[in-house]
């Protein structure tokens, strides 16, 4: 009986070690938002192309809405989710093309580095500097 | 005898020497990376990538503030004003400024005058206009500014036990010239941390 008692404890306690040891590592974001969300976002059907699929385990792409600003250019806000319980680095770009398919090249639209904190949800968005983009290509590494 | 003997060693030792050296030699490796690509240096200054981030992220958030949709005309006359440089660093703030004036030139909303600040812009400008001038016979009469752009750049340095941090602020306010008024403003931040190399025995 004492040694069956002395079992569970210590078996409680590595445990409990355990539970503090991984909760000590996690950088988790927890989120609170409205029930019923007031912002009715224009949505856009996507074709995506998967050639890393580490990085598609790691970030997902919930869903990509767009506007026009000033008058007549486009905006788009992708909205990705790290899938993961630590810090990950994210990579993206934009690309605009417009109605003849031809790229519209930009001085700033780079690689851009963004950092995720565990199982948190960021939104990344872009402005076609440029009235004739009507299409863009959205490519992300880690 | 033993001469020959003192030779041998001596060329041995040189041999030994040069290969010695040799190995430790490396030779420099260039290559051309893509200088919006990931694989660009990061350092603990502003490196190609954080302009063009900055620029960007200023750019889109004066085009989504419609601030420029209530211009008197279209497209609109924009100046350049002064961009004080506050940080630690020797850097030419064109890097800036040229980005932000060629996305908003293609955005066909604005028209960036050269008539107004110093340096060489304003030189070009007045070379321009002379030689209009000579051409025609007639004074140059330079546009009405609608918007003047100025900014600032700002190097704040933090330390804690082996950690520095840069953090690096793109201040940007748009002025309407007829009102005075600051029409849009923004402030857009980027932090490096460089952790100092230990030194190991």
């Amino acid at each position: 009986m004492k040694n069956h008692l002395r079992f569970i404890i210590t078996r409680g306690g590595l445990l409990a070690a355990l539970g503090l040891l991984f909760a000590g590592c996690a950088t988790n974001v927890n989120t609170v938002e409205r029930a019923q969300s007031q912002a009715t976002p224009s949505y856009i059907a996507d074709k995506r192309v998967i050639t890393d699929n580490t990085l598609a385990n790691t970030f997902r792409v919930v869903a990509i809405n767009q506007t026009t600003v000033s008058g007549n250019l486009l905006k788009l806000q992708a909205t990705v989710e790290n899938l993961r319980n630590s810090t990950k680095t994210l990579n993206y770009k934009f690309e605009w093309i417009d109605k003849d398919g031809m790229a519209i090249d930009s001085p700033n639209e780079t690689w851009k580095t963004m950092l995720f904190e565990g199982r948190e949800t960021k939104t990344i968005s872009t402005v076609a500097i440029n009235p004739r983009a009507v299409d863009f290509t959205l490519k992300l590494r880690e | 005898m033993n001469h020959t003997r003192s030779k041998f060693l001596a060329a041995s030792a040189m041999l030994a020497a040069a290969f010695l050296l040799g190995g430790c030699e490396t030779t420099s490796d260039t290559r051309t990376v893509d200088a919006k690509g990931p694989q660009t240096l990061n350092t603990s200054a502003i490196n190609p990538q954080d302009w063009a981030n900055a620029a960007d992220q200023l750019v889109a958030s004066l085009l989504s503030s419609g601030a420029l949709e209530k211009a008197p005309r279209q497209p609109a006359v924009l100046a350049v004003d002064r961009v004080i440089n506050n940080t630690a660093l020797s850097i030419d703030t064109d890097l800036l400024i040229k980005k932000i004036r060629v996305a908003l030139t293609q955005t066909g909303k604005v028209a960036v005058t050269n008539t107004m600040g110093l340096g060489e812009r304003a030189v070009v400008a007045s070379e321009a206009a002379e030689m209009d001038e000579m051409q025609t016979g007639k004074k140059a009469k330079a546009q009405k500014i609608d918007y003047t752009l100025y900014g600032k750049l700002i190097q704040q340095t933090d330390r804690a036990n082996n950690v520095t941090q840069n953090t690096y602020t793109f201040q940007m306010s748009l002025v309407q010239v007829s009102t005075g008024l600051t029409v849009w403003e923004e402030e857009r931040e980027i932090a490096k941390q460089t952790k100092r190399a230990s030194v190991g025995w």
